[in-house]
């Protein structure tokens, strides 16, 4: 999918990341598949990198994050531990990590993608900084500066953030965040652009080596649907090498613990969901990325303080840090002092502060940080919080980084103070100026402008411009200009201080303020207006948000109004994106936000939610990656619809899915999808066996199902079970993936697993049956094994030592001996994964 | 155009399956699907079942219509006295059918797939093709119930007759 052609306003930065990011197909290393050899040489290269897997481990499953940063978000991390623990390697796997998480029912996974959706809309916060503060900062050690520096406390404001709505009801959120951003982020694609420019931020002409290792501004935004596919098919295969056959028992595990949660989305979904959200770019038909706020830092460095303010304000409106026209300029100016607790005075940044204040007024600031650089092993040291919501231009460029240089961790420690500092800025900052303006704002939007269309005169009011307009154009005005329009229809936006597009930033500013009714309100007359006005990348954006918002606003929404608003809001908003305005990822964040908000209503919804699902399937919106996770999503509607009566559907996807998975070599992932399915075909057996027995409590079923699964036939259809079996074969063969087997093992287990033919055509469940339980059983002996031997996994899993376990992990031998295996799969014929394999394994023999 | 059809008896088994092509339009009667659709065609069945048992409430027809479409693979479905079901699964383009994999994006813009759907659905769900295929399913079960009235026959038991297999044969190149 090409990148949205309404791009680039080329930025003048570039950093030397450039080739790695240029063409991401690209590995740095070959990949495991074309070349078994090169692949064992890189393993213990890329095992040993604990900065990479740290990396990888904490953007997955957020754990190291909460660990480090302490207050940053102590319950989030409590509620997807669980959930997380197989995707990373940091994450401690045990059974009674895996109780703790028990209590936990279904709907928490809702929550947590809604919780994900509300934190998207948050506020746009730009930092502008004289050049002393950078200096100042990254002589901190913090390469990006002020930016990098806020941004990872600007995701979570401390504390509870109350506001208040349209109707004046204050609200309370404590997951409220803002995005702290370049001055100009959001505005380029993050590919890099072939003209080579000169960087503006190189004025200092001595830190050029601190330099390559800014981030350039351009891999700030995100937008770009290849590179999120290209970063989470990364984690994905990270958390494959990470996964031996244990970890894969652990999924077994999982099932067996009654109450553990397997109707979250799966991690690598919610981070595909958080990467589709995060650096939206920055367009003229919707404000949410546009800033807010912004930030113009100055520290007590400088000679010439209120001088350096005046300049850096100047720039932010006419200079180079001024937005295109389309951009309302009129945004809050907070103005902070960074004072420099080592070397300077307090006394003195205080009465430059009082005079600050009295220049500005309240939105002022002094924030007090400590210049020299902190090592790990300072008192109060902590590692600079890893960001949640980065770009995944951003992510890639730091994986790449990260796998060249392999020890060292690039993760600046900061000083405790300066955190706590910089926490209480961000709050202050926040509920003082940000919220109370923002309210402000939209209120008067909303008093001046929007409540003047609602209502019959409102409705009359646009009647009569549309007439006089088309009265405009009968008479000798040409018809360019639009006749009465606001509309630019040449350069494609509205004047920021047009009616319409200031009801726009206030639809947006109802959202960042959660106060989905004023939003959904206002969508209403907009979708006419820029309708009518043939605006139709606003169009397609309004009906985005009144879609949203309208499921935002109410948790019951009858099946016709869902019919008659959504799905026509939903519809037109996809039309026009895709036909229109030719811009597949405004399309899939639309489909995909209104599906995992349509999910959590239930009910019939799930039918919706999945019928788009397809529709972005058949439209290939999305990548291999997005398009297995997205069947992974349509799998679970199926599941969840109300009465279980759609377990058939729901087992499919998910077959779908396992098939999809493996052809990837996503073999723990496959054995994941392939798991559900079978335990759903089961169940369905079952239900036919005591029809009066309706999956109402899966659990006791399960359970019981595991007692008479030998005697019920499952399956009736051949072709089903053999291609069932023969993709569980795929799977084990495929299970230990990366890691290879040595030659040695292979002689090794030869004599172990010879004699081990057993049928091709073994029934299905009393397969999994034996796998799991034989898995299950040396689970914690062998954990401990693999944890301490990195490459040497396969003679833990070939040795003697469990004979039990190899038989059933592979009663056909594929995995150990090739040429039994061969055999095998002209039995099966069928698996077209488990004849690649063996390539590859006669190939490494 | 392929078809794939199969009689699925009451406890989701099937209980006979045959495919073939069509013989409309100077088609040779043979089926043209692919390897994968062997057991894929299964799958599909069996999740359209899921569709059967909400539809077989929605109305007072045996003949249940189009119950379920996964790609361009659509199924229709016609309900026995007896809960014993006929799917008929129908493919135009038996090739265009990724199913599981994600194959490559055609050149084209995505919106080119939604066109070609509504081309394709113009076919299944007209008039003429259930039309049609209600005179074959009529046909079929008839031939069905003159079966199932042998003596030696068992509820669920795999029909293997091959004077039946011939008569839907016959009632297909008739019909479709």
């Amino acid at each position: 999918m090409p990148p949205t052609p309404d791009d680039p306003l080329q930025s003048p930065q570039q950093s030397t990341f450039d080739p790695n990011i240029q063409n991401p197909r690209i590995r740095p290393r070959p990949g495991p598949v074309n070349s078994p050899l090169a692949s064992v040489a890189t393993l213990p290269y890329r095992r040993s990198n604990a900065s990479l897997s740290d990396l990888f481990s904490s953007t997955t499953s957020l754990s190291a994050q909460a660990s480090d940063s302490g207050s940053a978000t102590p319950t989030k991390n409590v509620v997807t531990e669980p959930v997380f623990s197989p995707a990373g390697s940091a994450t401690i796997k045990s059974p009674s990590s895996s109780v703790s998480g028990a209590p936990f029912a279904a709907s928490s996974s809702f929550s947590e993608v809604r919780d994900l959706i509300l934190r998207a809309f948050a506020p746009h916060v730009s930092v502008i900084a004289s050049p002393d503060t950078e200096e100042l900062v990254r002589h901190k050690g913090v390469n990006g500066g002020l930016l990098e520096l806020l941004r990872p406390f600007g995701e979570h404001v401390q504390g509870k953030v109350t506001i208040r709505d349209s109707v004046g009801v204050g609200r309370s959120w404590d997951n409220y965040g803002v995005r702290f951003i370049g001055p100009k982020d959001g505005l380029e694609s993050p590919r890099p652009n072939e003209r080579p420019s000169t960087s503006s931020s190189v004025r200092e002409d001595e830190n050029i080596a601190t330099l390559t290792e800014y981030k350039p501004a351009r891999l700030r935004s995100g937008g770009d649907v290849p590179q999120i596919e290209e970063l989470v098919e990364r984690h994905l295969t990270f958390a494959e090498e990470q996964s031996g056959p244990l970890e894969a028992a652990d999924y077994i595990n999982h099932k067996d613990v009654p109450g553990i949660n397997p109707h979250s989305p799966s991690p690598f979904y919610m981070h595909y969901l958080r990467r589709l959200l995060s650096g939206m770019p920055m367009v003229p038909s919707e404000t949410i990325s546009h800033p807010v706020a912004s930030i113009i830092a100055i520290s007590s460095r400088s000679q010439s303080p209120i001088e350096e303010l005046r300049n850096l304000f100047a720039s932010s409106n006419g200079g180079e840090h001024r937005l295109p026209q389309w951009v309302h300029n009129e945004f809050l100016r907070y103005y902070v002092l960074i004072h420099d607790e080592d070397y300077d005075d307090i006394t003195k940044s205080m009465t430059l502060f009082d005079q600050m204040k009295r220049h500005f007024g309240l939105h002022c600031h002094l924030l007090r940080l400590r210049s020299t650089q902190c090592v790990s092993s300072d008192d109060g040291s902590i590692k600079l919080p890893r960001c949640e919501w980065y770009s995944a231009a951003e992510e890639l460029s730091e994986i790449t980084n990260r796998e060249v240089n392999e020890d060292e961790d690039p993760t600046p420690y900061i000083y405790e103070s300066d955190a706590t500092a910089i926490r209480a800025l961000v709050r202050e900052m926040v509920t003082q100026s940000i919220i109370p303006s923002m309210e402000r704002a939209s209120a008067t939007w909303n008093d001046q402008i929007a409540s003047r269309r609602r209502g019959l005169s409102g409705r009359f009011m646009s009647l009569s411009k549309r007439f006089t307009a088309f009265g405009g154009r009968n008479s000798s005005v040409p018809a360019l200009t639009g006749g009465s329009s606001n509309y630019d229809s040449l350069q494609g936006f509205y004047r920021p201080d047009a009616p319409e597009a200031l009801m726009r930033k206030l639809v947006d500013f109802a959202m960042m303020l959660r106060d989905f009714k004023l939003a959904q309100n206002t969508c209403d007359i907009l979708c006419q207006d820029f309708k009518t006005d043939k605006a139709w990348r606003y169009y397609a954006a309004a009906n985005e948000v009144q879609a949203l918002s309208t499921l935002l606003v109410s948790n019951n929404i009858s099946n016709k109004s869902r019919a008659e608003t959504i799905d026509q809001a939903l519809d037109a908003a996809y039309y026009s994106y895709i036909t229109r305005v030719g811009a597949p990822y405004c399309a899939l964040r639309t489909l995909v936000l209104g599906i995992e908000l349509l999910m959590s209503h239930g009910g019939s919804a799930l039918d919706d939610a999945a019928r788009w699902c397809t529709r972005i399937l058949d439209d290939r919106l999305v990548g291999p990656v997005g398009h297995v996770l997205i069947m992974e999503r349509i799998a679970a509607c199926c599941r969840d619809r109300a009465r279980g009566d759609r377990a058939r559907k729901a087992a499919f996807w998910n077959f779908l899915a396992a098939d999809a998975w493996l052809g990837m070599d996503k073999a723990s992932q496959a054995e994941k999808c392939l798991i559900e399915a079978t335990r759903l075909y089961d169940l369905i057996s079952l239900d036919h066996s005591q029809p009066h027995s309706n999956g109402h409590d899966e659990d006791a079923q399960f359970s019981s199902h595991k007692i008479n699964a030998g005697e019920n036939g499952g399956l009736r259809f051949d072709s089903m079970t053999r291609y069932l079996t023969s993709l569980k074969h795929g799977i084990i063969a495929n299970r230990s993936g990366p890691h290879h087997l040595d030659g040695a093992d292979l002689l090794a287990a030869g004599d172990g697993t010879t004699d081990e033919l057993t049928p091709v055509l073994e029934p299905l469940q009393l397969e999994a049956d034996q796998l799991s339980a034989a898995v299950r059983s040396p689970i914690g002996k062998a954990h401990a094994h693999r944890k301490s031997l990195s490459t040497a996994n396969a003679p833990v899993l070939h040795s003697l030592n469990h004979p039990p376990m190899m038989q059933a992990l592979d009663p056909l031998g594929v995995s150990a001996l090739p040429t039994l295996s061969s055999s095998d799969s002209t039995a099966s014929g069928l698996s077209p994964v488990t004849e690649r394999r063996e390539i590859r394994d006669d190939g490494f023999e | 155009m392929s078809y794939y059809f199969t009689i699925i008896g009451t406890r989701d088994n099937p209980l006979f399956e045959i495919d073939f092509g069509t013989h409309k339009l100077g088609g040779d009667g043979v089926a043209r699907f692919r390897d994968e659709a062997k057991h894929m065609n299964q799958f599909i069945v069996h999740a359209a079942l899921d569709m059967v048992e909400e539809a077989q409430w929605m109305g007072k027809d045996l003949y249940l219509r189009r119950v379920d479409t996964f790609q361009n693979n659509h199924v229709h479905c016609f309900l026995t006295g007896g809960n014993v079901k006929f799917m008929l699964l129908m493919n135009p383009d038996p090739t265009a059918s990724s199913y599981a994999s994600y194959r490559s994006p055609p050149p084209s813009r995505p919106s080119t797939a939604r066109q070609s759907a509504s081309m394709l659905a113009a076919n299944p769900s007209s008039q003429a093709t259930e039309d049609a295929v209600r005179q074959f399913m009529l046909e079929v079960y008839e031939a069905w119930l003159k079966c199932i009235m042998n003596p030696f026959y068992q509820v669920n038991n795999v029909v293997t007759s091959p004077i039946f297999r011939g008569r839907v044969a016959t009632a297909a190149k008739k019909y479709l």
